[in-house]
């Protein structure tokens, strides 16, 4: 009876073991290590985004991506700089999708008023060959202002960079808020 | 009848000069703002203000002086919008108040003009930054601004032309 248990427990190990191992290697295969980054300008497309909307995206974005993007470098559009980096990944991003809400109906009503952004982003090199695209949206439901939106998408954005093109760390696959 | 006349003109001319002073109402030199996002060195919603001279634009706080050349800014933009009367952390707090007596409060709304403006740093990287202010300064900062060189994607005014010709030409490609 012992014996069975012991047995069980090494199966379930190795098991285990094997798709830890498998995932770690799917990961490694996914990434493009890059050092450094370009972002561009968000571009409204056929979106009538205020002008706030759009600076606050693009200085999230470039914050977050400062902060938990894990490049050494992260260029501004237009910068100079950027052409000198071997490695460079541009960042290219379309609003598809913008609905504004208000910050007095969420708090009066508690389900309604929510703000919502969705976003194209295209990383390409600087060749302009597609590394990757994705539908990333920013939403505030509740807390905070209108602008609040413009964070949560740059959070997303910036994990998803981080995952995809930083070679030294390993995240969750989460991919909440992602469309794909 | 010529007495009448003379006591007219003066009056008319009063009220002209009173209507003539309100239209050009120099705009204070230092307005209040916050700055929502942006500005390279200052944190978010930092309170300050603003002011342009000598073609210079600067955000004063109280760690120091922020300045971007009035020439870098390739777009300045007004907007209004609205914030809760009572904001940060109590502003939060006061929505748990019993009874809906917080989301009474959330009612109470200030109007509130925004001011973004786009420029390019020395080796030409995009910046961004949002301010808001009191309603009604925004346009007056942007007026500065576009006098001293900075440029904008919505012209408040359109640009006056005297030649009858050119104008139907700008309706036309209006149109």
């Amino acid at each position: 009876m012992k014996s069975i248990k012991v047995a069980t427990i090494v199966c379930a190990l190795i098991a285990g073991l094997n798709a830890a191992s498998l995932h770690a290697q799917s990961h490694s295969i996914a990434k493009s290590p890059a050092s450094a980054i370009e972002v561009e300008m968000i571009q409204p497309g056929e979106i009538n985004l205020p002008a706030e909307f759009q600076v606050a995206l693009y200085e999230n974005l470039v914050q977050q991506l400062k902060n938990e993007g894990g490049f050494s470098q992260v260029y501004r559009d237009g910068d100079q700089n950027a052409a000198k980096a071997p490695d460079l990944v541009i960042l290219h991003t379309t609003v598809t999708g913008f609905k504004k809400g208000s910050e007095m109906e969420r708090n009066v009503t508690t389900v309604g008023g929510a703000t919502s952004i969705t976003v194209h982003c295209e990383f390409t090199d600087k060749e302009g060959k597609t590394l990757l695209e994705r539908d990333i949206d920013g939403k505030v439901r509740f807390f905070g202002d209108n602008l609040k939106a413009t964070a949560d998408f740059a959070k997303k954005a910036a994990k998803i960079t981080r995952e995809r093109f930083t070679p030294d760390r390993n995240d969750s696959d989460s991919d909440s808020g992602i469309l794909r | 009848m010529k007495l009448e006349q003379a006591t007219l003109l003066p009056l008319l001319l009063f009220l002209g000069s009173v209507a003539s002073l309100g239209q050009t109402q120099p705009a204070p030199a230092e307005t209040e703002a916050l700055q929502v996002t942006g500005l390279t060195g200052v944190k978010q919603n930092t309170k300050g203000s603003l002011k342009v001279e000598n073609g210079s634009f600067s955000f004063v706080c109280p760690k120091g002086t922020y300045d971007v050349p009035v020439a870098s800014i390739k777009d300045v933009v007004t907007g209004n919008d609205s914030k809760r009367a009572i904001g940060g952390t109590i502003g939060t707090l006061t929505m748990l108040a019993p009874y809906g007596a917080g989301r009474a409060i959330s009612l109470l709304r200030d109007k509130i003009d925004t001011l973004t403006i786009q420029y390019r740093d020395s080796s030409g990287g995009l910046h961004g930054a949002i301010f808001t202010l009191p309603v009604g300064h925004a346009d007056a900062i942007k007026e500065q601004l576009l006098a001293q060189g900075a440029r904008t994607s919505i012209p408040s005014k359109p640009e006056p032309t005297t030649d009858p010709s050119l104008q139907s030409d700008a309706k036309e490609q209006l149109r």
